[in-house]
């Protein structure tokens, strides 16, 4: 977004020091002033938006976008595998439906069974262990990739 | 006038506690004036400069209770320099002076030092609940003389404020002997904490009600807290990182699980995001509920604890919980009166945040809803109308577009029917605050219909003089203006000075008015402090040839019974 206003610089509190001149102070500020929401090189005011400085800080120290969670995902005997984004799914329930339109097979997980897939992963310590013992919060936080197993290995 | 004895007066007096009450009280007639003084025990003074100590104690000698409020709203957000001041010394020299039964001294936006504080602490023997609310100044070592000093202090609550953590051992200059404590609010305490001391403190409170730790105090020692202090209604988490080490968070869910009086939770200021589900158990109970600052959490986990918040009466949440996630909050949560969404980033619009129909829906689902205070991404008017048919019975309003000027994202047309709808509806609106493309239109509307309104925040818009007019002769309950970045100046500051004694201040900041405006003004009323506030320019100011023409960057004026304040920094210029 640019501004089109002659009043060039938008940092019109005290923080700029250069001032539009009085002639030009009476251009419509509402028609022309824009905020370059979007651009990169904008540098955060400290004074907008109107939100406390703790909140700020708060805000500014964040880890950064936890919003997705991709992990890889093998069929077992398949070589070629896929990508899932974890957090865009609400528990185990809608991983396994997700997972069943992917590969086209049911899939369980909580427990070992001969004649279906399981699900399993493999966690932070290196270990592959059953989906389903632990909470979904949990499970996100220890999962490091899926493979469904093939049918008649246990 | 009188039928009764002044003791019986005095005695209905003390049911009317109200601070408009009792000043409407005061004005009826000499006796009942005097009366009233002398049974006036709290006393609320919005804006510090507005009087002085001496004419405080004149007037209240009996007064155990005093709110003081220092800096103008908008320091909040950067925009007052720290020294302009708000001092709080002079005022507990002069109670301590007086020798008069303080028992409680909240505090807001002032400047506190650790030496008010040991004052403070050692002159009122009866000294009972200290507030501070975004104070600074100070240090540990202040509050460590308040913790050694006060023999039956009952609440010790800092929110927010900006304090010099020395790292001491604050918490541990509390005596064994005390055992009174009802609230302990240390959240924005930045360093470590002695959680031994914490705990030995909380064990010898079975008072305590109010517990909101810092982000020093980890997970286990939440737990031990929580088990030895069961009676608690309101938790504030500090810092809240699970790790698999199951047994400290079996403890959490046993020790959560006895706590059936809590109905206010806060905190979470370092979380990992799936530990919320320990406190679903008590969920049912809670009516308030603070996660603004709990930016780890992931909008998903913050729904599931929601849904279990049937009660929730007022909800403090950050952006990242979705328009989704609001709809959530609006079939839920039916008892909710107010409510505040944060944002969570900062840089650009991410995709889970709130826009126009997250607001829709709360209205929609919270018919008992009378606060809001929602950041967003954008707006249309067509919303607002909706929000405004379905809730006329908004006391405050607060709607802040993210980015500034933009209009109905669906119309490209400015904001002025949709928030005229709100002021029209909302008979009993009393604090507004606009965003977004706004043009005089919307002012016209305010003056027409907010006759109740008493607080109005303006950011980046009307076009004339025309819009400030509107509502400085519309509003007749108008307190506090606050204005920035608009173009109003020195035509519609200038037009009815004596507004301004009906009102207790204005700000106005990146405007249109300039030196010779707020000269003339500074004449023709004597009666109000104007203040420029010019952190560059203030000496080239007068030697500018322009001289008078010279927009002024920052003005904060307000009425005052006291004149000139002495304690002004060199950047500070009282006309």
């Amino acid at each position: 977004m640019e501004f089109s206003n002659s009043c060039s610089s938008f940092s019109s509190s005290s923080v700029d020091s250069t001032k539009p001149s009085p002639s030009e102070s009476s251009v419509n500020l509402s028609l022309s002033l824009t905020f370059p929401s979007t651009s990169p090189q904008r540098e955060a005011r400290q004074d907008w938006p109107p939100i406390k400085s703790r909140l700020r800080d708060t805000l500014k120290g964040r880890r950064g976008d936890d919003t997705s969670l991709f992990v890889k995902v093998y069929m077992e005997g398949v070589p070629i595998g896929r990508k899932l984004d974890l957090c865009a799914f609400s528990g185990y329930e809608s991983l396994l439906e997700n997972l069943y339109h992917m590969f086209d097979t049911l899939i369980i997980c909580g427990k070992r069974d001969r004649k279906h897939h399981v699900l399993t992963y493999e966690d932070k310590d290196g270990d592959w262990m059953m989906v389903g013992d632990i909470p979904w919060d949990m499970f996100l936080e220890t999962v490091r990739r899926l493979k469904i197993t093939r049918p008649e290995r246990y | 006038m009188n039928y009764f004895p002044d003791e019986v007066v005095e005695h209905v007096f003390d049911f009317v506690t109200s601070h408009k009450d009792r000043n409407a009280i005061s004005l009826v007639c000499k006796s009942w004036y005097k009366i009233e003084r002398y049974s006036r025990q709290k006393v609320f003074i919005g804006n510090c400069y507005a009087t002085n100590p001496e004419r405080l104690l004149r007037r209240f000698p009996c007064l155990k209770s005093l709110t003081l409020k220092g800096k103008p709203h908008f320091a909040d957000f950067n925009l007052v320099p720290h020294e302009w001041g708000g001092f709080v010394q002079p005022w507990i020299e002069a109670l301590a002076r007086s020798r008069v039964g303080l028992e409680e001294l909240r505090l807001k936006r002032m400047v506190v030092t650790d030496e008010s504080l040991e004052l403070l602490s050692r002159s009122f023997v009866n000294f009972k609940s200290l507030v501070l609310v975004s104070c600074e100044g100070f240090t540990t070592d202040g509050l460590a003389s308040i913790a050694a000093n006060c023999r039956h202090l009952r609440d010790l609550d800092l929110q927010e404020n900006e304090i010099d953590d020395h790292r001491g051992q604050w918490l541990s200059c509390f005596p064994d002997t005390c055992t009174t404590l009802v609230t302990l609010n240390f959240a924005c305490l930045e360093g470590e904490t002695n959680l031994v001391a914490l705990e030995r403190l909380v064990a010898r409170s079975p008072n305590l009600k109010s517990l909101k730790l810092n982000r020093a105090v980890p997970l286990d020692a939440l737990a031990r807290l929580m088990s030895c202090a069961p009676q608690m209604v309101d938790l504030g988490v500090g810092s809240y990182e699970n790790d698999p080490d199951s047994e400290s968070y079996l403890k959490l869910q046993a020790a959560i699980k006895k706590c059936t009086s809590l109905r206010s939770l806060s905190g979470f200021l370092e979380a990992a995001p799936h530990c919320l589900s320990a406190f679903h158990p008590i969920c049912h109970n809670l009516t308030s509920l603070n996660l603004s600052y709990a930016a780890e959490i992931h909008g998903s986990h913050l729904i599931k604890l929601i849904q279990h918040c049937k009660k929730l009466q007022r909800l403090w949440i950050l952006d990242s919980i979705g328009d989704k996630g609001l709809e959530v909050v609006a079939s839920t949560c039916k008892e909710l009166q107010e409510l505040r969404v944060f944002p969570s980033d900062l840089v650009g619009g991410g995709n889970t945040a709130v826009t126009e129909e997250g607001l829709v829906a709360i209205s929609a689902g919270c018919p008992k809803l009378h606060s809001i205070l929602y950041f967003c991404q954008q707006m249309t008017n067509a919303a607002l109308v909706t929000v405004a048919k379905n809730c006329p019975n908004f006391i405050r309003f607060r709607l802040c577009i993210l980015e500034p000027n933009k209009p109905d994202h669906v119309t490209s047309q400015p904001l002025d029917e949709g928030f005229g709808a709100i002021v029209k509806a909302c008979k009993n609106l009393r604090r507004l605050s606009l965003s977004g493309l706004l043009t005089d239109q919307v002012f016209l509307y305010i003056g027409m219909y907010a006759n109740q309104l008493e607080m109005l925040s303006i950011a980046f818009a009307g076009d004339t003089d025309k819009g400030m007019l509107y509502v400085l002769n519309g509003c007749k309950k108008m307190k506090k203006l606050e204005i920035r970045d608009s173009p109003f100046g020195d035509t519609a500051l200038l037009a009815d000075v004596s507004k301004y004694e009906t009102m207790r201040s204005l700000w106005m900041s990146s405007c249109e008015v300039t030196l010779s405006g707020c000269k003339r003004l500074a004449e023709k009323a004597p009666w109000l402090n104007v203040e420029i506030i010019n952190e560059t320019d203030n000496n080239r100011m007068e030697e500018n040839g322009h001289e008078g023409r010279q927009k002024v960057d920052k003005l904060y004026l307000y009425r005052t019974v006291v004149g000139t304040r002495m304690d002004a920094p060199p950047f500070v210029w009282i006309l």
